[in-house]
C-alpha cells in the first residue's frame, strides 16, 4: 500500500510540500491502515450504439454516470448535466427500444454500464449531417424549437427534444384525443426545468409538432 | 493641478501601431465568445425579421456552445490532454479550520496536487483587488487560511487536482456530503466581515412634482452612514464633528464608485447633515398623521427570502497556464468577460514565480441571470490553472456545489411606512429600511442595498421620502447582482402596501395608483427627473378595463360557490424597473468589403437573452444588410486605442476635465451583460455605427450612382436627400429611385474611397457623452459616441491609407468632447420600463396550495427589436416571479446551501404545470413614435407578479401576506388564525 502512494507521488517529501500542512502525518498514518482502504477503480468494458454507431467495448469504471461517460469517453457534450439527481431532466437522451420505441432516459442518476447493449440517440444524433457532419435536415422537434424561439440559453434544450421526440413517437403510438392534447404534453414534460423560457414556447412548439403529426391527434370526439 | 493617476492604472484595449502595448506591466488580456465567425445561414428571412436566433441552429443540435462544453483537446492550441479539479469546502463557519484529511480517499484517489491556502500564498495567487472596487469585493482569500473561522459557510478550503478524469469522479462522487475530512478546532462562533455599507436616500419635493427639491440625493447629497454593531450610525447633529462613514460606494451598478469616505465626510458633511434635518422633519410629519384622522399611517414589516438564481449552467471554468510563453488561457462562463480579463490581469501581475504576459480568455455562451455577473469563481479558474503540472485544470459545478458557492440574491428584511391623505389618495411620505443579508463576500452588496432602496417607491411620486438602506456582512453563502438587483423586493413589499392602502381608504387599487403615479418631469425619490414619458398610466388604464378586473367580483362569487374548498382571488400590480448601470457603455467596429461582405466586431456576449441575435437585426433594419461575419465577447479593439482610469463612478469633476483632455480618455472600457443593458445602451452604439455609414457612406455612394449619366442620372430631376434614404426590399432607395443592393453601393463605397469601416465607444451617466470627430472625406461630425475610428474603402489615397494604423483603423481624435457631469451620479437611475400584471388564481383552503389560473402582462418596450426574444424573456421571467412568490426559499445559514446538501430535489423550481403555461396573455404599448428607442426589460419581467399574486391571494382569502414566499404553510396558518 505504502508503495502505491509513493508511486503516486513524486517523493514524500514532494508530498509534504504539495499538501503544505501538519496534518499530512495523520493522513499518511490513515492510507496505512488497510480497514480504511478507499475501493480501487475498477474498471469493466462497455459497449452499446450511440447515435447508429457501435461504440466499444471500452474499459470504463464502474459506478461512472452516463453522462459523464458521454462527455468524457465519447466526447459528445451536448447533453448537459443539470442536477445529477434526475429531477430536472436536462440530461434526458433518446432510447431506442427493441420493437423500435422511442422513451426518454436520464443520464445523471443512471450508472453508464447500466446501457450496456442499449441504443441511444443523443442530441448530436438527431439532426441528419452530411459527410462533414455538417447539419443538413432538423427533426420536427428541432425545427419547430428554433422557430418558436422556444429556448434562450439552450442548456436545457437536449432535453427537451429528447423528451418531446419520445413523446411525438408515443402519440404515434398512441393517440390523444385533441381536448386531451395540451394536458398530454404537461404530463410528458412537466419534469423538464428550464429556468429562461417559463416553458410557452416548448410546449408550443410541441403542440404545433403533434398537431402536424399525421395520427397523433385524434378528434376531440373520437375515441382513440 | 495635475492628476495623480499613475500609469499603472490604465488598461488598454488594443494595440498602438500594431504593437503590444504593456501599460504598468499588466499583461495584455482580452477576451473572445467562443462561437464568433461566420454567421449563420438562413436564421434571417428576406425582410430583415429573425427567423430564428443566429445561434438557435448550434443551440438545438447540441454542438459546444458552452464554456462548460469546452475540454482542453476542443480548444485549438491547447494540450489534449487535461487535468480536472475539486473543493473541499467548511460546512461550518463559526470554529477555526486546523485542515483538512483526504484520508478517506484512499491511496488510488488521492490527488496528483492538494492544494491549501498556504501553497497559493506561497505563490503569490492571491483574490484580485481591483482598484475602485470595494475591499475585498471578490473575498479575501480563495482557500481558508489554516488557524482561521471561515467567514461563510462553503467556502472552499482546499483544491484536489487530478491528471485524469476517472480518479477524479470517483474521488468527488465519494466526498459528497462527507463533512468528516475538513478538520475543525476551537468554536470561534461566527467571524464575519465588516459590514458593508449602509446609505440614506432622503427627499423633501418642491411646490410641485416637477419643481426643484427642497433637499434631494441629487441636487444635495446622499447620507453615508456607518456602523455600531449590525445597526446604522447615521451623522449626528453636531456643527463641528465630522463623521465618517463605513463604507462611500455609489449605488451604481457595473463595479467600482468607491470613494474615500474621509474626503466625503469633509466634503459633504453639510448637505449630510441638512439631510439628517430633512430626515428629523419627515419622521416629525409621519408622528403628526399618527395624531391626524384625516390621514393614513400604514406601518409593515416585509421580508424577501434568500433564492438561488438556478441558472442550469453551472459555474465553470477551464484555464491553463503555458509557462513557456507565459501564457494565460482561460474559457470560462461570465457575463462580464471585460471584467474578468482585467482582474485577471490584477490577479496575475508581477507574478515571479508564475510570469504571466499574456491572458487570452475566451468565453461561451452562457446564462447567470446576473450571477455570472463580477462572480469569483473564474479566478479560482485562473488559481487553479498553476497546479495543473503543465495540462489545463478544469473546474466545474455540480449542483450541490453550485448552490453552495454561486451568488444568490438577497434576502431583505423591510420597515416600509406610507402615509397617505384619506380624502384625495394622495401619498405624502414614504419612510423605508432595507436590510440586506450580504453574506460572506462583499461582492455588488452595497450596491444592491442602494438600488433597491432607490427603487422602493416604485411606479409613485411620494412629496417625501427617507429610504434607508445597510448590507450586512455574514456567513451565509453571497448575495450579489441577481436578477432584480433588490428592486424586486422593494417593490414588491410597497406594491402589496399599497393595495393595503387602497381597502384602508375603500378606493380601487387601481384607481389610487393612478392618483399617485410618476408622470413625465416628476422627480423620483432621488431627486432625478426620468428620461421620457414614463407611460404608467397608460398601462394602468388598460388594467382597469381589462375583463379580469372588471369581473373579478362576480368571478369570485361564481367560482367559490362553484368550488367549495377553494377561494378565487384576481390581484394586479404594476412596478417600473430601472436599466442601465449609471456608466454604460458599448464598442463596436462595424465594416465591409468591396464585395459587400460585412464584418462586425462587438463587445456584446451572449447569455441566453439573444443580444448577439438583436445586434444584427439592427444593423440589418438599418443598413439593408447583416454582418456576414460576427465576433462577440470582444474585449480588444485595436481599432479603438482608448485608455481609462476605469473610475466612472468615482471620478471628481476636476478630475473628468482634466482626463478628457486626453483625446484617448474615456471614463470606463466596456460593460459588462448586466442591467438589462443590451437592447438599449448596448445596442445604442450599434446604433451609432450604422446610422454613420448609412448617412456617411451609403448615402454618398448611393447618390453617386444615381448620378451617374450624361445627363445627372435619375437623381437630376427630383430633389434627393439623405432624409429621404430608406432601408427598402433588396437594398437602398427612397424618394422614387432605383433600389441599389448593398454589394453595388460597397463596390462604389470603395471605388470612391469613401468611409468602409467604423468603429466606436460610447459611454452613458444616465446622459451620453458627445463629441466631435472631424473625419476626412466626411468634415466635422458630432456625434453620441467618444471616441472614434474609421477605415477607408480601397479607392482612397495612399496618404489616408497610412493613418490607419490601429487595427486597420485610422483613429479620429475629438477635437471637442462632452461627458456628463459626475453630479449625474447621484441621479441614481432615469432609465425606466413600466409593466403591470393581472393574476388569476385559486387558493385550497386545505392544502394551503396556490394554482394560477391566468395571467395578463402589459408592458411598455419601446420599439421592439426582436418580438420573439422579448416575449420570450417576458415568459421566463413571469415564471421567475411566481417561483420567488409562492416557492422558492433557501434557509440562510447551517441548514442552508452552504452545506453542500442543496439540491432541485428540495429546491423547488417552477413548472410548466405552476406558471399558467396554457393561459398567459400580454398587451405591448405601442411605441410613442417609430423613434422611440428599445428598453431594457429582461429583469422586470419578473417583478410585478411577485406582488400581483400576494394582492390576489389577499383577494382570495382576506389576508395580507408580508412575508415571501407565500407557501401553503402560511396560507394554512393564516386562513387558521
Amino acid at each position: 500500500m505504502i508503495t502505491a502512494i509513493e508511486a503516486a507521488k513524486p517523493s514524500s517529501e514532494a508530498q509534504h510540500t504539495v499538501m503544505g500542512f501538519h496534518l499530512y502525518k495523520k493522513w499518511k498514518g490513515t492510507l496505512m491502515s488497510n480497514e480504511n482502504r478507499a475501493p480501487q477503480i475498477e474498471k469493466k468494458p462497455l459497449s452499446l450504439i450511440v447515435n447508429g454507431k457501435k461504440v466499444g467495448p471500452l474499459d470504463v469504471p464502474v459506478g461512472m454516470p452516463m453522462i459523464d461517460f458521454l462527455h468524457q469517453y465519447l466526447h459528445l457534450t451536448g447533453t448537459h448535466f443539470g442536477c445529477g439527481q434526475g429531477v430536472c431532466h436536462a440530461c434526458t437522451v433518446v432510447e431506442v427500444r427493441p420493437d423500435g420505441s422511442l422513451v426518454d432516459t436520464r443520464t445523471c442518476i443512471a450508472n453508464a454500464h447500466s446501457f450496456a447493449g442499449k441504443t441511444i440517440i443523443t442530441i448530436e444524433g438527431q439532426a441528419k449531417t452530411d459527410a462533414a457532419g455538417k447539419v443538413t435536415e432538423l427533426t420536427p422537434i428541432q425545427q419547430a424549437f428554433i422557430e418558436k424561439f422556444s429556448f434562450q440559453c439552450g442548456y436545457c434544450t437536449s432535453g427537451f427534444v429528447a423528451g418531446a421526440t419520445a413523446f411525438i413517437d408515443r402519440l404515434k403510438r398512441e393517440p390523444v384525443r385533441r381536448d386531451e392534447l395540451e394536458s398530454a404534453i404537461e404530463e410528458a414534460l412537466n419534469d423538464h426545468i428550464c429556468r429562461c423560457t417559463g416553458y410557452v414556447r416548448y410546449y408550443e412548439a410541441v403542440r404545433d409538432v403533434a398537431l402536424a403529426t399525421p395520427g397523433c391527434v385524434l378528434d376531440s370526439k373520437e375515441r382513440p | 493641478m495635475t492628476i495623480d493617476i499613475s500609469r499603472r492604472n490604465f488598461i488598454k484595449i488594443g494595440t498602438i501601431a500594431g504593437i503590444s502595448v504593456l501599460i504598468g506591466r499588466l499583461p495584455t488580456a482580452h477576451a473572445l465568445e467562443a462561437h464568433s465567425g461566420p454567421s449563420a445561414p438562413g436564421w434571417l428571412s428576406p425582410d430583415g425579421k429573425a427567423r430564428y436566433r443566429w445561434d438557435a441552429v448550434r443551440k438545438v443540435t447540441g454542438q459546444k456552445e458552452f464554456a462548460l462544453d469546452f475540454r482542453a483537446r476542443d480548444l485549438p492550441g491547447w494540450p489534449k490532454e487535461q487535468a480536472h479539479a475539486f473543493f473541499i469546502k467548511a460546512t461550518r463557519a463559526d470554529r477555526i479550520f486546523e485542515g483538512v484529511d483526504p484520508g478517506i480517499l484512499g491511496p488510488d484517489l488521492q490527488p496528483d496536487r492538494l492544494v491549501l491556502h498556504e501553497d497559493l500564498a506561497r505563490d503569490g495567487l492571491t483574490v484580485p483587488q481591483p482598484e475602485g472596487f470595494s475591499a475585498e469585493f471578490y473575498g479575501k482569500n480563495f482557500l481558508v487560511p489554516a488557524g482561521q473561522t471561515p467567514p461563510m459557510i462553503g467556502h472552499p478550503v482546499a483544491l484536489l487536482v487530478y491528471r485524469d478524469f476517472d480518479r477524479y469522479e470517483a474521488a468527488k462522487r465519494m466526498l459528497r456530503f462527507e463533512t468528516n475530512v475538513v478538520k475543525y478546532g476551537a468554536v470561534t462562533g461566527p467571524k464575519t466581515l465588516p459590514n458593508y455599507g449602509a446609505a440614506r436616500y432622503v427627499r423633501i419635493g418642491g411646490s410641485s412634482p416637477t419643481a426643484s427639491s427642497a433637499f434631494s440625493p441629487m441636487q444635495d447629497a446622499v447620507i453615508w452612514g456607518a456602523f455600531d454593531g449590525d445597526k446604522p450610525v447615521w451623522p449626528p447633529d453636531s456643527p463641528t464633528g465630522v463623521f465618517v462613514p463605513a463604507c462611500v460606494r455609489r449605488k451604481n451598478r457595473g463595479g467600482g464608485g468607491v470613494r474615500d469616505p474621509r474626503a466625503v465626510a469633509r466634503e459633504t458633511y453639510e448637505p449630510m447633515r441638512r439631510g439628517m434635518a430633512a430626515a428629523a422633519e419627515i419622521e416629525k410629519a409621519i408622528e403628526a398623521a399618527r395624531h391626524d384622522r384625516s390621514k393614513l399611517v400604514l406601518e409593515r414589516h416585509g421580508f424577501s427570502q434568500s433564492i438561488d438564481p438556478s441558472a442550469l449552467e453551472p459555474d465553470n471554468g477551464n484555464a491553463w497556464y503555458d509557462a513557456k510563453t507565459r501564457t494565460l488561457h482561460l474559457i470560462t462562463s461570465t457575463q462580464s468577460p471585460y471584467e474578468v480579463a482585467r482582474a485577471a490581469a490584477v490577479m496575475v501581475k508581477d507574478n515571479t514565480r508564475f510570469p504571466v504576459k499574456t491572458i487570452k480568455l475566451l468565453t461561451g455562451t452562457t446564462v447567470g441571470y446576473g450571477s455570472k455577473d463580477h462572480s469569483i469563481f473564474p479566478f479560482y479558474a485562473v488559481a487553479a490553472c498553476f497546479y495543473g503540472d503543465g495540462l489545463p485544470v478544469r473546474l466545474a459545478n455540480n449542483r450541490y456545489e453550485q448552490f453552495q458557492l454561486g451568488i444568490k440574491r438577497h434576502s431583505i428584511e423591510m420597515d416600509v411606512t406610507i402615509v397617505a391623505d384619506r380624502q384625495s389618495g394622495r401619498f405624502e411620505i414614504l419612510k423605508g429600511f432595507y436590510n440586506l443579508n450580504g453574506g460572506g463576500r462583499a461582492n455588488f452588496s452595497f450596491s444592491v442595498a442602494q438600488v433597491a432602496a432607490t427603487a422602493a417607491q416604485s411606479i409613485y411620486y411620494f412629496p417625501k421620502s427617507d429610504l434607508a438602506t445597510i448590507a450586512l456582512a455574514s456567513r451565509a453563502v453571497e448575495a450579489g447582482s441577481m436578477r432584480g438587483y433588490g428592486t424586486l423586493q422593494a417593490m414588491s413589499i410597497t406594491e402589496l402596501m399599497v393595495d393595503e392602502v387602497a381597502a384602508e381608504l375603500g378606493m380601487d387599487q387601481i384607481e389610487l395608483r393612478r392618483r399617485n403615479a410618476l408622470q413625465a418631469g416628476f422627480e423620483n425619490s432621488q431627486g432625478a427627473q426620468p428620461q421620457g414619458e414614463l407611460r404608467n398610466i397608460a398601462i394602468l388604464d388598460l388594467a382597469a378595463k381589462h375583463p379580469l378586473w372588471v369581473n373579478r367580483h362576480k368571478a369570485k362569487a361564481a367560482f367559490d360557490k362553484a368550488n367549495p374548498g377553494k377561494l378565487y382571488g384576481v390581484g394586479f400590480a404594476q412596478v417600473q424597473k430601472d436599466y442601465g448601470t449609471g456608466a454604460d457603455t458599448s464598442a463596436l467596429a462595424l465594416q465591409f468589403d468591396a464585395d459587400g461582405t460585412m464584418r462586425m466586431r462587438h463587445c456584446v456576449q451572449e447569455i441566453g437573452s439573444g443580444a448577439t441575435t438583436a445586434q444584427q437585426v439592427i444593423v440589418r433594419e438599418m443598413l439593408g444588410k447583416a454582418p456576414d461575419f460576427v465576433e462577440f465577447g470582444v474585449t480588444k479593439f485595436a481599432e479603438l486605442p482608448v485608455v481609462s482610469n476605469c473610475s466612472p463612478y468615482a471620478s471628481t469633476q476636476k478630475e473628468q476635465d482634466e482626463l478628457q483632455k486626453n483625446p484617448y480618455w474615456v471614463p470606463f472600457v466596456l460593460p459588462a451583460m448586466s442591467a438589462s443593458n443590451s437592447a438599449y445602451f448596448i445596442g445604442f452604439a450599434t446604433r451609432q455605427a450604422a446610422r454613420f455609414l448609412f448617412e456617411n457612406t451609403l448615402w454618398p455612394a448611393a447618390r453617386a450612382i444615381w448620378s451617374e449619366g450624361p445627363s445627372g442620372g435619375q437623381i437630376a430631376g427630383g430633389f434627393m436627400t439623405v432624409d429621404k434614404l430608406r432601408v427598402v426590399e433588396g437594398g437602398i432607395g427612397g424618394d422614387g429611385l432605383e433600389t441599389l443592393p448593398f454589394e453595388r453601393l460597397a463596390r462604389k463605397a470603395h471605388e470612391l474611397g469613401l468611409v468602409t469601416g467604423v468603429a466606436l465607444h460610447c459611454f452613458s451617466r444616465w446622459e451620453w457623452a458627445t463629441a466631435t470627430f472631424d473625419i476626412p472625406t466626411v468634415g466635422s461630425v458630432e456625434m453620441p459616441a467618444d471616441a472614434l475610428s474609421v477605415r477607408y474603402g480601397d479607392g482612397a489615397p495612399a496618404t489616408l491609407k497610412r493613418r490607419m494604423s490601429n487595427g486597420g483603423y485610422h483613429f479620429i481624435r475629438r477635437s471637442r468632447v462632452k461627458f456628463p457631469p459626475v453630479q449625474r451620479n447621484d441621479a441614481g437611475v432615469t432609465t425606466y420600463t413600466p409593466a403591470g400584471c393581472i393574476v388569476e388564481l385559486n387558493v385550497n383552503t386545505f392544502t394551503g396550495e396556490v394554482k394560477l389560473m391566468r395571467h395578463h402582462y402589459i408592458l411598455d418596450p419601446g420599439r421592439v427589436i426582436v418580438p420573439e426574444l422579448v416575449s420570450g424573456q417576458l415568459q421566463g421571467g413571469l415564471a421567475m416571479g411566481i417561483g420567488h412568490a409562492l416557492m422558492e426559499e433557501l434557509p440562510l445559514y447551517e441548514d442552508g446551501p452552504g452545506n453542500g446538501t442543496w439540491n432541485f430535489n428540495r429546491y423547488t423550481l417552477p413548472r410548466a404545470r405552476d406558471v399558467a403555461v396554457w393561459n398567459q396573455t400580454v398587451e405591448y404599448l405601442a411605441p410613442l413614435s417609430e423613434s422611440s428607442p428599445p428598453k431594457g426589460m429582461a429583469e422586470l419581467a419578473m417583478i410585478p407578479i411577485v406582488a400581483a399574486i400576494g394582492n390576489a391571494i389577499t383577494h382570495a382569502t382576506g389576508k395580507r401576506f408580508y412575508r415571501l414566499p407565500v407557501t401553503p404553510e402560511k396560507i394554512r396558518n393564516a386562513l387558521a388564525s
